[in-house]
């Protein structure tokens, strides 16, 4: 067959995303923008749509495309994460009190916009698509945030998004520009295994050369992943644009926009740096690129817990409560091999639900108190219990206790830093898991152990509450029977196989 | 004769350099987007010069090429997001400065 309509086939998620995002631009410009939730609902449908296509595809074969795009099950187990996110981001807005009910298609549209970004981000590993999904993905998220461009918060959160945005984009650019120029291609594998004679190509003859360049350019191109992931140093964003921006978007950048930086960076260590690799220098520069982002690990963690600690807002606890998380996912990523990415995978899942969760619940608490202060959810448990319950089902496992979906996250993670010689970084994470229970058990404690002296009624969304139910129920029963996601993350494994 | 390579590695670090230390140093915001732009040009002077670099021995190398004509699509998209929030903000504070972004923080 000709290999063009074949790759078009193969893009066929991607495809209907893109379409979808344009239907839903121009029929809220048709209808005058009345009735936006008319394009949720659409959105929701179009999504749908997607999630069965990718589904039909895990398990299939690797296959490259157009020299670029890699449609394999580890690119199709992210694209769903992100579908899925952006399916429960749609709920939220649908179900925000706050948010105003017309000309808020864009609202659909940017997000949808920067779902095509992480499906490109994701499922390559040529370094131009990986900048322009990256871009994509920044720039919809840019406009997300300042979505309430009329209030001062929502638009000095995307100021300052767009200018750290702007520096690490240009610190990343800069790097991959450096390793172009000495390694001679942008494609990942290729750079891995080329060797050169006359000029210096492939990054191991590179490397014999010197190898000091080449860090100076690995340093760079990491600081574009640390900033989607929020890694120290690149997370001063992180806590003002994520209390600042609307809670969906929020959200959205809370698990999806992180998932995309993680597979990226995933990739883009597999590639050119497994455990396994051909070349002893290879081996030995990698050794040292672990131990470099073992180091940020440690950092991130620690700072993300310990300024966590003295927070008021719920909002900005949970924001530093997700830069935690990404040093915890920084431990798979640092052993460099199938196991450390597959529990990197698998606490990706984890942190999907009960962030998803507790955001969905600080949302619900916006709705019903009109703030986001953990002191004024005093009680609030018994007004509605069955969110509060929900919502100590999140903080159990975003702690990493039995028996929740979080706990056998970590404990994977754990288990994969020890075998691979990362002992002291674990236990580095099992201190700040310590450190973690406090603030998060004195939201619980809000909650249930304090007397309230607010006499307003508890809102009533029956829809809003079911979901965040599930969700809940989906943390726990995870927790209790690994087994069903262990395997899908195994037949999705980036390495294995 | 044409520029060696080196010169024109040289010339985009110091472009980079340049680009930082405004970007670390004003607090105009405008003039932090300027110096963004600066860094992205300085990676364009870096493509070209590892695309000709790299073509010097037969068959053309056009990727790097393509990359910066990619960068110069992606930094005037940015300029454009960053710009229009610049506006935003001017019409509420009446001010460009970084400074004037101060309600969001650790208390």
């Amino acid at each position: 067959m000709n290999p063009y309509i074949e790759g078009m086939q193969a893009l066929a998620p991607e495809l209907v995303l893109t379409a979808l995002a344009l239907i839903v631009l121009v029929a809220d410009l048709l209808t005058k923008g009345k009735d936006s939730r008319r394009m949720g609902y659409l959105t929701l449908a179009g999504l749908a749509v997607v999630g069965g296509m990718l589904a039909l595809r895990l398990g299939e074969p690797s296959q490259t495309y157009f020299g670029m795009v890699i449609v394999d099950s580890f690119g199709t187990f992210f694209k769903l994460f992100t579908v899925a996110a952006v399916a429960v981001v749609c709920v939220f807005i649908l179900s925000d009190k706050n948010e105003r009910k017309n000309g808020i298609g864009e609202y659909y549209f940017l997000l949808l916009g920067a779902s095509v970004g992480i499906f490109f981000m994701v499922s390559t590993n040529h370094l131009l698509l990986l900048v322009l999904g990256l871009e994509l993905l920044s720039l919809a998220s840019y406009a997300l945030a300042g979505f309430h461009k009329g209030q001062r918060k929502s638009a000095e959160a995307a100021m300052k998004y767009v200018v750290f945005g702007g520096l690490s984009a240009g610190i990343m650019v800069y790097g991959i520009s450096l390793l172009y120029g000495m390694t001679g291609t942008l494609d990942l594998a290729e750079m891995a295994t080329l060797a050169g004679d006359s000029i210096p190509t492939g990054l191991v003859p590179q490397l014999y050369l010197s190898a000091m360049p080449v860090g100076v350019a690995m340093v760079m191109i990491l600081a574009g992943f640390a900033y989607k992931m929020s890694v120290v140093p690149f997370h001063f964003w992180t806590p003002d644009v994520y209390e600042g921006s609307p809670t969906p978007v929020t959200t959205f950048l809370a698990v999806a926009s992180k998932a995309a930086g993680v597979a990226a960076l995933l990739r883009f260590v597999g590639a050119l740096f497994p455990v396994d690799g051909v070349d002893e220098i290879i081996m030995w520069y990698g050794d040292r690129f672990g131990m470099l982002i073992a180091v940020l690990a440690a950092v991130t963690m620690t700072l993300g817990n310990l300024s966590a600690l003295r927070q008021q807002s719920l909002k900005r606890m949970l924001a530093y409560s997700s830069i935690a998380h990404a040093g915890y996912i920084l431990i798979g990523v640092a052993t460099r091999t199938s196991e450390g990415f597959d529990a990197a995978m698998y606490y990706m899942t984890a942190y999907y639900f009960m962030n998803l969760g507790a955001f969905g619940v600080l949302l619900y608490f916006e709705s019903a108190l009109g703030s986001d202060r953990i002191e004024d959810m005093r009680g609030f448990g018994w007004k509605s219990p069955l969110i509060s319950i929900a919502m100590v089902a999140f903080l159990v496992s975003l702690t990493g206790l039995p028996p929740t979906i979080g706990f056998y996250g970590k404990y994977l993670l754990f288990k994969v830093g020890v075998a691979e010689g990362l002992g002291w970084l674990v236990i580095v994470a099992a201190l700040n898991s310590v450190v973690s229970l406090f603030y998060y058990f004195s939201v619980a404690k809000s909650l249930f152990l304090k007397e309230s002296n607010d006499e307003r009624p508890a809102l009533s969304q029956p829809l809003f509450a079911g979901l965040l139910t599930a969700i809940g129920v989906l943390t726990i029963f995870f927790g209790l029977f690994p087994d069903s996601i262990q395997e899908l993350v195994e037949m999705c494994s980036l390495l294995g196989s | 004769m044409s520029v060696p390579t080196e010169h024109l590695v040289i010339l985009a670090g110091i472009l980079f350099s340049i680009g930082v230390a405004g970007f670390c140093l004003r607090r105009n915001l405008i003039v932090m987007l300027m110096s963004v732009e600066l860094m992205l040009n300085a990676a364009n002077l870096t493509f070209l010069a590892g695309s000709r670099a790299h073509s010097a021995g037969g068959e053309p190398m056009l990727e790097g090429a393509v990359f910066a004509i990619f960068v110069i699509v992606v930094a005037a998209v940015e300029a454009s997001v960053g710009l229009a929030l610049v506006i935003a903000l001017y019409r509420r504070q009446q001010t460009v400065s970084v400074d004037s972004l101060n309600q969001l923080g650790d208390a």
